[in-house]
């Protein structure tokens, strides 16, 4: 982590609702240096892609977003007009959504696209975007980018569209790349190759990515730190490393366990979910979001704010119960990544 | 377009399959009566408006084909004129009423709030009123003629066209790749012309093939009351009416431009059934 983070999120809030009744990011605060990968990862509904649309202050309709701080690259996001923030969403973050399907105009074949991003974030000729989306498809690995050039979506494949839409994101340089739960929609095996393309193009550009997710195994093999989320809440934040040898929240440690890994294959143990239901938001629930569900709860959470402690080196957590008394589980590894068909079906929007 | 020195293997452009008999016998309709329309001057027999006492009444022969009216006209060739007047203004009204409504339509429901409340309300209200009515009381404020009735179709024309994008663009709105266009910081006008417009455009163009054969109809109508096209120019519309007294003894008057209006009629809907059955086979695949 450098000493000025490309981006610093402050008490961000984002509620819905009358009078703001529903609110689903709380006082999430989020840091990502130059060049440094960040994953958000959480259930559905934790907050994770409101947060990383407030780099680019996309908030939903009748959504209604505060913070007391956003700053990209030493500039407040938070005071651009209409036409700096349309600069900032064009040539300062690329956005890689979830879902590749819809995620490109139907009627516009897809080197259109990308050479469209081209000429009106980047201001090239024609023929010099056409080139420059030529060489964009031939780098996030399409066969025959000539002939895919003339492509209309519907003739791709998830993991292609997702290719292009990263083509896209990447056209005009951004220094940082919001990915959006980019794998989410793809199998096991497109998804690994999606996650090289990134982190290729994050060595090769020395951009920062702030990655969404709520497979701790994708997290684990492409980021830096993770922040975890639960209830719009940032419960644990670290080093990737760090928080998966030495969890210090009930809700991390949960998270991780409930992961099967292959040494655990044949032994036939029971892998232990997370009893209950994720909050709702509507209701107000006082003091630590994961009260119900926690194993370890104590009187004293109810009555608690959620603030992050240190804990480690770069590492803080939001469970003053349980802080330090976690020592590591088991021969400290990383989750390999994963991808159930009970994780996918959960995410449906 | 472009010069780029990059050698691009063409492929074929999507074409619409032309396999269904609708759209078949639809283009062949319509394209034979707009050709005769357009080559009017260099086919018709004789000149539309030259009275020949001597040869009124005439039945269907052989040096003319569709008859003389009463003061002996060659009714081929006021037919083929009256054709060249009808399918142009009912080309433009037509298009002239899509394509404000479709802009009004996607713009309201692209920003919502109250320039889509008032649309909403202007649309709903001109729709609410019976469609002949209406043109009629702007044909009374503009006076009698062509000008009159085009610019009262194009009036109450464009509210359905805006209701429909209107809606569509509502569902098109929240699809990904409009905020897509968003997050890569496109401007309004390049997200609703560029990446709205082309989505949503196809089942506009579909009724309009509906919206012809009405508007020729209304045309017609408003001719036949003495509204629209002004003696001595013809029209369908305003043959049909001269025909009417002598329908007795001279049906030929009124009857045949009547069939060349219902074929014209026919033709259209006739390709907006082919377009329809092709854009659900082109789906289905």
């Amino acid at each position: 982590m450098s000493a000025t983070p490309l981006l610093r999120i402050e008490k961000l809030r984002v509620s819905f609702g009358k009078d703001d009744s529903v609110v689903a990011v709380s006082d999430v605060s989020l840091e990502i240096g130059a060049g440094e990968t960040l994953g958000l990862v959480g259930e559905s509904g934790s907050g994770k892609s409101l947060s990383c649309r407030s780099v680019i202050r996309m908030t939903p309709p009748g959504g209604q977003m505060s913070a007391s701080e956003i700053n990209f690259d030493g500039k407040d996001v938070l005071s651009f007009n209409k036409r700096q923030l349309r600069e900032h969403r064009a040539h300062n973050v690329g956005m890689i959504f979830q879902d590749p399907f819809s995620c490109l105009d139907p009627t516009k074949r897809v080197g259109e696209q990308i050479s469209e991003t081209l000429r009106v974030n980047a201001g090239l000729t024609s023929a010099r975007a056409r080139e420059q989306a030529l060489k964009l498809l031939a780098d996030v690995d399409i066969d025959q980018p000539e002939r895919r050039y003339l492509g209309f979506p519907h003739e791709m494949s998830g993991g292609m569209r997702q290719r292009v839409m990263i083509a896209i994101a990447v056209a005009s340089k951004p220094k940082l790349l919001v990915a959006d739960e980019p794998t989410t929609a793809l199998d096991v095996t497109t998804q690994a190759q999606i996650l090289g393309l990134l982190q290729r193009l994050r060595e090769e550009t020395g951009m920062s990515v702030l990655l969404v997710s709520h497979d701790f195994g994708v997290i684990a093999q492409v980021c830096d730190r993770v922040a975890v989320m639960y209830g719009g809440y940032v419960v644990e934040v670290g080093a990737v490393a760090d928080v998966c040898a030495r969890p210090q929240h009930p809700y991390t440690r949960a998270l991780l366990s409930s992961i099967p890994s292959l040494e655990s294959a044949g032994n036939r143990v029971r892998r232990v979910g997370i009893p209950g239901q994720p909050p709702n938001l509507g209701e107000i629930i006082a003091g630590c979001p994961f009260v119900r569900r926690c194993s370890f709860v104590q009187e004293s959470c109810s009555t608690m704010d959620v603030t992050l402690e240190t804990v480690g080196p770069g590492h803080q957590s939001a469970c003053p119960v349980m802080a330090n008394r976690f020592v590591a589980v088991g021969p400290s590894k990383l989750p390999a990544p994963s991808s159930s068909a009970d994780e996918a079906s959960e995410e449906t929007p | 377009m472009t010069s780029a020195p990059v050698k691009v293997n063409q492929r074929k452009r999507p074409r619409l399959k032309v396999d269904n008999w609708e759209l078949t016998i639809g283009l062949t309709i319509v394209g034979a009566i707009c050709l005769a329309a357009v080559l009017a001057p260099l086919i018709a027999p004789y000149n539309p408006n030259q009275v020949n006492i001597l040869q009124a009444l005439q039945g269907p022969s052989l040096s003319h084909w569709f008859g003389t009216d009463f003061v002996g006209r060659d009714l081929l060739s006021r037919t083929l004129y009256g054709l060249r007047v009808d399918i142009f203004v009912v080309a433009l009204i037509t298009y002239a009423g899509l394509c404000v409504g479709v802009v009004v339509g996607t713009v309201a429901g692209y920003f919502g709030g109250w320039f889509d409340a008032i649309v909403g309300r202007v649309s709903d209200t001109v729709i609410s009123f019976p469609f002949i009515v209406l043109v009629l009381a702007v044909v009374a404020i503009v006076g009698p003629g062509l000008k009159g009735v085009a610019i009262g179709i194009v009036i109450v024309g464009w509210a359905l066209y805006a209701r429909l994008a209107r809606s569509e663009m509502l569902t098109m709105r929240e699809q990904p790749f409009m905020l897509a266009t968003k997050a890569l910081g496109y401007s309004n006008a390049r997200a609703i012309f560029r990446h709205a417009l082309p989505n949503l455009i196809r089942s506009s163009l579909v009724y309009s093939t509906v919206d012809v054969v009405v508007n020729m109809l209304v045309l017609a109508g408003l001719s036949y009351l003495g509204l629209g096209q002004q003696a001595p120019g013809a029209d369908l519309g305003s043959i049909i009416a001269g025909g009417q007294s002598y329908l007795l003894n001279a049906w030929w008057i009124s009857t045949i431009p009547g069939v060349v209006l219902v074929l014209f009629g026919l033709g259209v809907s006739m390709i907006g059934d082919g377009v329809t059955k092709g854009e659900l086979s082109m789906v289905s695949l």
